[in-house]
């Protein structure tokens, strides 16, 4: 009989992969944490914003939020460690969401942050002045292709406002952040395997048993967690999993342009993170002075689900469409010719919301289908995940009896059974990246 | 006056670009305008502003998609543009003719422009060309201009930094190098604008263009593979920071 080395296996290092390696070594689980890349944080973390937001469509979103962001207040304390290739860091810029038909004006937002003692300003469309850069206030909405001729062209006198949080911002590197997970997980005696691709999940008796590696190797624990991201429904695929969850996962390809701020604007040290919906674009601030611009994916721009191991790393339009969305709001934004960003992959579920889970292989768990949304929430995923590992572990049925998270920063329980595979299609998810 | 600005529609750099065959690349990528131009159409732009009256008028010698290239220099300040449609690509003797009828047969140039070359085929010729077919003198890299009464003074940069700087006659040509200006990066009005622009197409076989025997083709690409090299300097601060320096001063020649 083989000797079982560890006790759990990580398919994945990116930040949620590797929060729930350090969670469960805490715990005194012996991990191993395997990544077909070079290292921790190389995938689609890497190509995260890493935006500190509370804007969630459910009040399950918003708590889970305001828990990540302690986390990332605590950083060095929270990982007991200093990282000598350096510390990731969170850094405060607010957030500005603009109201609008599609997240119901924000009032359920403002409901959930009431709930959690938030604080937040209602901003009418001329407060949202003091935020902007000269901005242009008109609506825009229903968003359009550039090659449509109204494209740019106001639908109405103005926004419906906004919605300030003045807690909110992004963490600078998370590639960095990732690593830091790393090296507080190796400090507890997990292991990490890089350049290694899993090819498929071991079963022994009706449960999961470990992991098989492109060259041969077989790797025993008694308990597999694919936390793939963008690859997760590959690894469901070699479990004989993709069939049995009513949610599903994909991989979507998405770009990010990166625009210099406005001229005589420092938007580096004083520009906020803006959502807005009406025009379908999020933006952060960048360090450079730049404008980081993501895609709310309005209804007018196709989705590109892609195979994870083969898509086009080409920008295409959608990188200008995004730029020239915010160029509509901020009319002295400048658009340079050569195209700057990047292009990475979300690993989409089908109602935008996680799944955290156990699956129907016993000893197989599964924290994916982020959706582009989920970077903030890494840490408290990662301790609730470890207690979920534990709980079915113990023998309890979370299918039946869902577990209850007790939060370690905010007075809240969180039922886990909302991130379940099994669950309806949320429909009150904004079926984008807001989640 | 008018300033025509010749403009190139280019695979963009940061594109993976992969060769087809042995002589040709896979052309779906995307495609941007030349950045060298970018140069030529500021300077046209901030020429225009100075000479009232002055009109800028962009030409482009491209397959259909390059009209996206046109809209560019339209919303860095071209007033109008000029497309002459290719199937295929021909090289510099042809593009040179191609661009000297259709600006001839468009108006009259005061001054012309191209960038001092083009990012994907590097030929360097095109300026040179024009400017025979024209009987115009020609200045390439240029990094300053001043347009006087019917002279124009320019700096252009040779090899290793040195500068000579010339009196030439109007009309003349100019290739465009980096330190010219900064390119002015249009904002959303100015992309709105140019889609209102005119652009006028002509097909290139109606230009007339005879046959030669004389031309060239390419006849292999081969892709650059660059091995990074990195190499440790080793001591401590003092020893590490004086052998930085030495390497910037004498090997990379940048301090």
């Amino acid at each position: 009989m083989t000797q079982q080395k560890y006790d759990a296996i990580i398919i994945g290092a990116g930040i949620i992969g590797n929060s729930i390696a350090y969670e469960l070594a805490l715990k005194g689980c012996k991990t191993l944490s395997i990544d077909k890349l070079g290292g921790s944080g190389f995938g689609s973390t890497a190509g995260s914003c890493a935006i500190i937001r509370l804007y969630y469509s459910s009040p399950e979103g918003v708590a889970l939020a305001r828990e990540g962001y302690y986390y990332w207040l605590d950083w060095p304390r929270y990982l007991k460690l200093i990282d000598p290739a350096g510390m990731a860091y969170y850094k405060n810029t607010g957030a500005m969401v603009y109201k609008s038909e599609h997240n119901k004006n924000l009032v359920p937002v403002m409901e959930s942050l009431d709930a959690l003692g938030v604080g937040y300003l209602e901003l009418t469309p001329e407060d949202m002045k003091r935020y902007l850069p000269n901005p242009d206030l008109h609506s825009f909405h229903p968003q359009k292709r550039m090659d449509d001729p109204d494209f740019g062209q106001p639908t109405g006198d103005s926004v419906n406002g906004a919605v300030y949080v003045p807690e909110s911002g992004y963490v600078s590197d998370p590639k960095l952040s990732t690593h830091n997970v790393e090296m507080a997980a190796r400090k507890l005696g997990s292991d990490f395997m890089f350049k290694t691709q899993v090819v498929d999940i071991l079963k022994k008796d009706g449960r999961a048993a470990g992991v098989a590696l492109k060259d041969g190797t077989e790797i025993f624990a008694p308990v597999v967690v694919n936390v793939a991201g963008p690859h997760s429904y590959l690894i469901n695929r070699m479990a004989g999993l993709e069939d049995t969850m009513n949610i599903k996962t994909r991989a979507l390809r998405v770009e990010v342009a990166h625009v210099p701020s406005p001229e005589g604007v420092d938007w580096e040290n004083t520009g906020v993170i803006t959502s807005d919906s009406d025009t379908g674009v999020y933006t952060r601030p960048e360090v450079g002075n730049h404008v980081l611009i993501g895609s709310e994916e309005p209804a007018c721009d196709p989705l590109d689900y892609v195979d994870p191991d083969n898509y086009n790393e080409n920008f295409t339009d959608q990188l200008k469409t995004q730029a020239m969305r915010v160029a509509m709001r901020i009319p002295d934004l400048p658009i340079p010719t050569k195209e700057q960003g990047l292009v990475d992959l979300y690993d989409v579920s089908d109602d935008w919301y996680p799944i955290y889970d156990k699956s129907d292989l016993p000893g197989f768990y599964m924290a994916i289908g982020t959706s582009g949304n989920q970077y903030k929430n890494a840490p408290p995923v990662g301790s609730f995940m470890s207690e979920l590992i534990l709980y079915c572990e113990g023998g309890n049925d979370h299918d039946k009896t869902p577990m209850q998270y007790r939060m370690k920063y905010i007075n809240h329980t969180l039922n886990i059974g909302f991130f379940s595979r099994n669950r309806e299609i949320n429909k009150d998810s904004s079926f984008s990246v807001i989640g | 006056m008018q300033i025509y600005v010749c403009i190139k529609h280019v695979p963009d750099s940061a594109a993976n670009i992969s060769i087809i065959g042995k002589n040709s690349i896979d052309e779906n990528v995307n495609f941007l305008l030349n950045p060298y131009d970018e140069h030529a159409l500021t300077e046209a732009a901030r020429i225009k502003n100075n000479l009232p009256g002055t009109e800028v008028i962009a030409v482009c010698l491209g397959k259909a998609d390059a009209e996206k290239t046109l809209r560019s220099a339209l919303a860095m300040g071209a007033d109008r543009g000029i497309l002459i449609a290719k199937e295929k690509n021909y090289d510099s003797r042809v593009t040179a003719l191609a661009l000297k009828a259709a600006i001839e047969h468009d108006g009259k140039p005061g001054l012309i422009f191209t960038g001092k070359e083009s990012i994907d085929e590097g030929g360097m010729q095109t300026m040179f060309r024009i400017g025979a077919l024209f009987d115009f003198p020609v200045a390439t890299n240029v990094v300053k201009l001043d347009i006087e009464a019917d002279r124009a003074v320019v700096v252009c940069e040779l090899s290793g930094g040195i500068t000579h700087t010339y009196e030439m006659s109007l009309p003349c040509v100019m290739g465009t190098g980096r330190g010219l200006n900064t390119p002015r990066y249009p904002t959303f009005p100015d992309v709105v604008k140019s889609k209102k622009k005119p652009v006028q197409k002509i097909a290139f076989t109606d230009l007339n263009i005879k046959a030669s025997l004389a031309g060239m083709r390419v006849i292999e690409l081969k892709p650059l593979y660059q091995a990074r090299q990195p190499k440790e300097i080793k001591g401590d601060a003092t020893v590490v920071a004086k052998e930085l320096i030495r390497i910037l001063k004498q090997e990379a020649k940048v301090l």
